[in-house]
């Protein structure tokens, strides 16, 4: 094709725009109310992930080994301190202690950064925490033996997800005795996930399908105007992809159109739902506009240029079959 | 007297043993043979349903026939290709009934469309669709709008388009059909001014008077039957 004639077509498809501007209002119209509710229910999905990713970073998973402390004062059969040997639990020191954690950094989804934690900095760490102002009744924790806290590990989990899976290999590894972790919390975290994905995938592929639907029709309505201008064209010896370029052009420009304006009223949107949240829920953890703008923009460009150049390629195919006379009984 | 017959006979048009049946079952044409020359201007007459309209939606290529063997331009219809039909349609000049103008686009831009669609630099647009404007006297007119423009008017653009890119026929379906008689009377004077210039003009009408007092080649059509065939046209 000419380049004036692709010159021609292209000035052709942005006149369209505005000659027939009731019909790319329409359009623009219910492009941008799907894209709007797309847009807010991706930002409300990135805000729920956002959330569940802070709270999956304080998941961390107590582990305690078995010592001599643990059997000396366990919940069942404890052993008192002078009937104990040796061969009656598993890790008599650090270094023991240390390959345990070894162990465990190699189970999947530990991450590893396992922290050892002896007991005389868990007792420190208890005084300093729950007694402190007490220390004169706790006197006796300094003294020999006294201390009845285990050498312990702090392990952190990669994610909720497989978290009792994890738990129990971690209990599975030798010389480690208990667990103390938050395994309803993971649990609530891991089916609130599930339930956002699929109820955003359901909600995105719903709007998704209706913007389709309603786009395909309002296409077909503007079709049906100008099938006096198709049958002319085809008349005066146009060929298909002659006739096709200006629409296409057209839907090219509505789906940019509409890209940039739900961009910027979802922008508007965000803003006031944010300000709302903030100022009754005083909570700053949320996703930024500026990190998603792009994402979001890619997305309404992509859905705006697809929908108006499929739905005007798909659409015309069905009139450039015909021929003038049947345009006529139409 | 038609320049054609000053000519040596060269076909634009031919049909030979062409029938055309619907599939409602109707039979349109049965067993045409004809031969329209280059540079002759002839009527096509007949009552509703005679076969008129199908002879031109076969000439313009929008039906294929059932069997015989069409050629127009030096287009074998029956062996034409759905994607080169814009070719053929590019070698003639088509006048509607209706007019068919863009209601968006002015009376410049909807003669300059058929000139675009083959390709024209914009420099030759501008002189050849100021020329057929001039030519059908409606070069004041350019920038109107089809809606401002009366019915005899917006026939008058219809025939500028048509033939603006120099066709070597022109095909025009009652083209007086909407008009009143004094500007039924002016457009067929102007289409057979242009034949006078070497173009082939084909037109289907129901106005005898028009064909008593144009005298060209006049061919009835009865029952899908070329039933009369008459070179001096109508007594």
């Amino acid at each position: 094709m000419k380049f004036s004639s692709m010159r021609y077509l292209t000035k052709e498809g942005f006149k369209n725009v505005w000659v027939n501007r009731l019909m790319t209002f329409a359009s623009i119209g219910v492009l941008v109310a799907c894209m709007v509710l797309i847009g807010l229910a991706l930002l409300v999905s990135f805000n729920i992930d956002l959330a569940l990713g802070n709270l999956e970073k304080q998941n961390v998973v107590m582990v305690f080994f078995n010592d001599k402390n643990s059997v000396i004062y366990a919940d069942e059969n404890p052993v008192s301190a002078d009937k104990l040997t040796d061969d009656m639990y598993l890790v008599h020191n650090e270094q023991e202690a240390m390959a345990v954690i070894a162990e465990i950094e190699k189970i999947e989804n530990v991450e590893n950064n396992v922290e050892y934690i002896s007991k005389e900095k868990a007792l420190e760490v208890l005084k300093v925490s729950v007694l402190a102002g007490k220390e004169q009744y706790f006197e006796f924790l300094d003294e020999e033996g006294g201390n009845p806290l285990s050498d312990g590990a702090k392990v952190t989990l990669s994610s909720m997800e497989n978290f009792e899976e994890t738990v129990d290999k971690i209990a599975a590894v030798k010389g480690v005795d208990s667990i103390q972790s938050q395994a309803e919390l993971a649990n609530t975290i891991n089916s609130i996930k599930k339930g956002v994905s699929v109820a955003g995938t359901w909600i995105i592929g719903i709007l998704l399908f209706i913007s389709l639907l309603i786009v395909s029709n309002t296409i077909r309505v503007t079709m049906y105007n100008r099938k006096l201008q198709i049958s002319i064209m085809k008349a005066v010896g146009a060929t298909d992809a002659f006739i096709r370029i200006p629409f296409v052009v057209e839907g090219i420009i509505i789906g940019i159109i509409s890209a940039l304006l739900s961009e910027c009223l979802v922008y508007f949107c965000y803003r006031v739902a944010l300000d709302t949240i903030m100022g009754t829920l005083g909570t700053s953890q949320v996703v930024p506009f500026g990190e998603a703008a792009w994402l979001l923009l890619g997305i309404f460009a992509a859905i705006g240029v697809l929908a108006g150049v499929f739905g005007s390629v798909i659409m015309i195919g069905k009139y450039l079959r015909r021929e003038g006379s049947e345009f006529s009984a139409l | 007297m038609d320049l054609a017959f000053q000519q040596t006979p060269n076909p634009i048009i031919e049909f030979n043993g062409v029938s055309k049946t619907y599939n409602s079952g109707t039979h349109a044409l049965s067993d045409v043979n004809i031969q329209i020359n280059k540079g002759e201007f002839v009527f096509v007459v007949g009552s509703s349903g005679a076969g008129k309209s199908t002879f031109m939606k076969l000439i313009m290529r929008e039906e294929k026939a059932n069997t015989g063997t069409i050629m127009v331009n030096g287009f074998n219809l029956t062996k034409l290709r759905r994607r080169n039909v814009p070719l053929l349609r590019r070698t003639m000049g088509i006048v509607f009934q209706d007019f068919r103008l863009i209601p968006t686009m002015n009376v410049f831009d909807n003669v300059a469309f058929a000139m675009h669609v083959v390709g024209a630099s914009p420099r030759t647009i501008r002189k050849e669709v100021s020329k057929a404007l001039s030519l059908v006297g409606l070069g004041h007119k350019a920038r109107s709008m089809p809606n401002q423009l009366s019915g005899g008017e917006q026939q008058r653009v219809g025939l500028a388009r048509a033939l603006v890119n120099s066709p070597d026929l022109i095909i025009a379906d009652e083209p007086t059909g909407n008009v009143d008689p004094n500007m039924s009377y002016e457009i067929v004077s102007l289409l057979s001014a242009i034949n006078q210039k070497g173009t082939t003009i084909l037109m289907v009408t129901h106005d005898h008077n028009l064909v008593r007092d144009f005298h060209h080649r006049v061919i009835m059509l009865d029952g899908g039957k070329i039933v009369a065939d008459n070179a001096g046209g109508m007594e």
